[in-house]
């Protein structure tokens, strides 16, 4: 084969296949080249998915613990700040206790001072000096008294003042206090009550915070369109019922046993402190009653408060 | 019946006057205040029973005005007066220590068993205070 013997294929010459093929090389070459930029785009691609989803996953264990951390320092830093609060509050009332107890002393010891004096220096006695002196010192004894009394009544506010109660009317007083706002949610409220219910010994400012605070949280559930029925009804001997019920969201079985929680809620942060159905619940345990909650998620929950028919005042 | 004396805080004077002349012809011994502060002041130099309390006040309102009351003098009963009904307002009355609500127009047969309950109440405490001397 010579120069110029022709390529079996085509026509070109040996310097045209020359030519291509070094164009073929350089196509060879520009796509080695290519495919090689690409596999280091895509291992730069690969390595900086799995470095950035390395990262992220060790940066979410990271922010667990660092929240677990967190929520453990802000319980601690909850139970302090509460502490301190009623250290706080002790040590105001201890002080202004102590002033006000001090001011009347001071006034009882200069009189009985002068008293003293006067029996020694004058020998027939001064006796209308003696007497002021002695009415003053009662006078400042009593003042005294009544701070200790008011101290003791501070003591009592906390626990119950046993009255007769009209549960019917407590209930549908309530209710009306609602009225305003479940007519704008579109909310209908049923009330049942016997006419013949018992007057029953209990109190009764407690009682309203209870069966508003439970209103509420009907409403609260339902938002929006559904029915609260208010059954109150005498049960057993020397009991009676008042149910609350809603047709609103319900409470999931995880959440149930812990609804009477302090502290527990599952509205968003800044929403609701947690405390309504504990404080419920304090209160009817006072009474010397008992509150339950029956719930379906999504379909409703039933507040059932129990009480004695006549509650015998307690001491401290 | 016993008299007790009760103090009618309101901002509106036509249904401050108006109650407490419907309240004297009752035999009842009436003061009135057209403020929370009023209401402080007159708590401060005279002996009330039952505090009847405004919601809603311009300036210092019914909420504060109660919270003031509680600490100044805890067992002064007070009966809260509404005219529009809100429900946190009453859970936060209720929370505070307030009697009871009574909603605007007052019905005075209500209010005034409302009163005497309160009073009740009052006394129970006082004579609760005495026994543990």
């Amino acid at each position: 084969m010579d120069d110029s013997t022709p390529p079996p294929a085509g026509r070109q010459s040996w310097a045209g296949l020359r030519r291509q093929a070094a164009d073929y090389g350089s196509t060879w070459l520009v796509l080695f080249l290519a495919v090689m930029l690409a596999a280091q785009v895509s291992l730069l691609w690969g390595l900086a998915a799995a470095t950035a989803a390395g990262w992220s996953f060790l940066t979410v264990q990271r922010l667990r613990r660092e929240r677990a951390r967190a929520d453990q320092a802000k319980c601690l830093v909850d139970e302090q700040l509460l502490q301190s609060q009623k250290l706080a509050a002790l040590g105001k009332l201890s002080a202004g206790l102590a002033h006000e107890i001090n001011n009347p002393l001071a006034i009882i010891r200069q009189e009985a001072e002068w008293l003293l004096f006067l029996c020694r220096q004058s020998d027939p006695l001064d006796m209308t000096e003696a007497i002021s002196g002695l009415r003053q010192i009662l006078k400042q004894v009593d003042r005294s008294r009544e701070i200790t009394t008011n101290l003791l009544n501070f003591a009592r506010r906390q626990q119950p003042v046993i009255q007769a109660v009209d549960l019917n009317r407590l209930v549908a007083d309530m209710v009306r206090l609602v009225a305003k706002e479940v007519e704008q949610r579109r909310i209908s409220v049923i009330t049942q009550a016997p006419p013949d219910l018992p007057v029953i010994k209990s109190d009764g400012p407690l009682l309203r915070q209870v069966i508003l605070n439970l209103l509420n949280n009907a409403i609260q559930a339902i938002e929006q369109d559904g029915t609260i029925t208010v059954v109150v009804q005498r049960a057993e001997p020397d009991a009676v019922l008042i149910q609350i019920k809603d047709t609103g969201c319900g409470i999931s079985k995880e959440h149930l046993p812990h609804i009477f929680d302090p502290f527990f809620t599952t509205k968003p942060q800044g929403k609701g402190t947690g405390l309504g159905l504990s404080i419920c619940h304090g209160i009817i345990e006072r009474l010397g009653g008992t509150i339950s909650v029956a719930s379906e998620a999504g379909k409703g929950s039933t507040f059932t408060v129990k009480l004695p028919i006549s509650l015998t005042p307690k001491e401290i | 019946m016993e008299t007790f004396r009760i103090l009618i805080v309101d901002d509106e004077d036509d249904f401050r006057e108006a109650i407490m002349k419907r309240l004297r012809a009752r035999k009842m011994e009436v003061a009135g205040a057209n403020s929370g502060p009023k209401a402080l002041e007159m708590l401060d130099t005279e002996e009330f029973d039952v505090v009847v309390l405004d919601v809603k006040m311009p300036g210092m309102d019914g909420i504060e005005t109660l919270r003031a009351i509680k600490q100044k003098k805890p067992l002064v009963e007070v009966i809260m007066l509404t005219g529009h009904a809100s429900v946190e307002s009453g859970i936060q009355g209720m929370q505070l220590g307030a009697f009871d609500y009574v909603m605007k127009p007052v019905a005075l047969d209500d209010l005034m068993d409302k009163l005497r309950q309160a009073y009740e109440r009052r006394v129970l405490q006082l004579e609760y205070g005495r026994k543990n001397l």
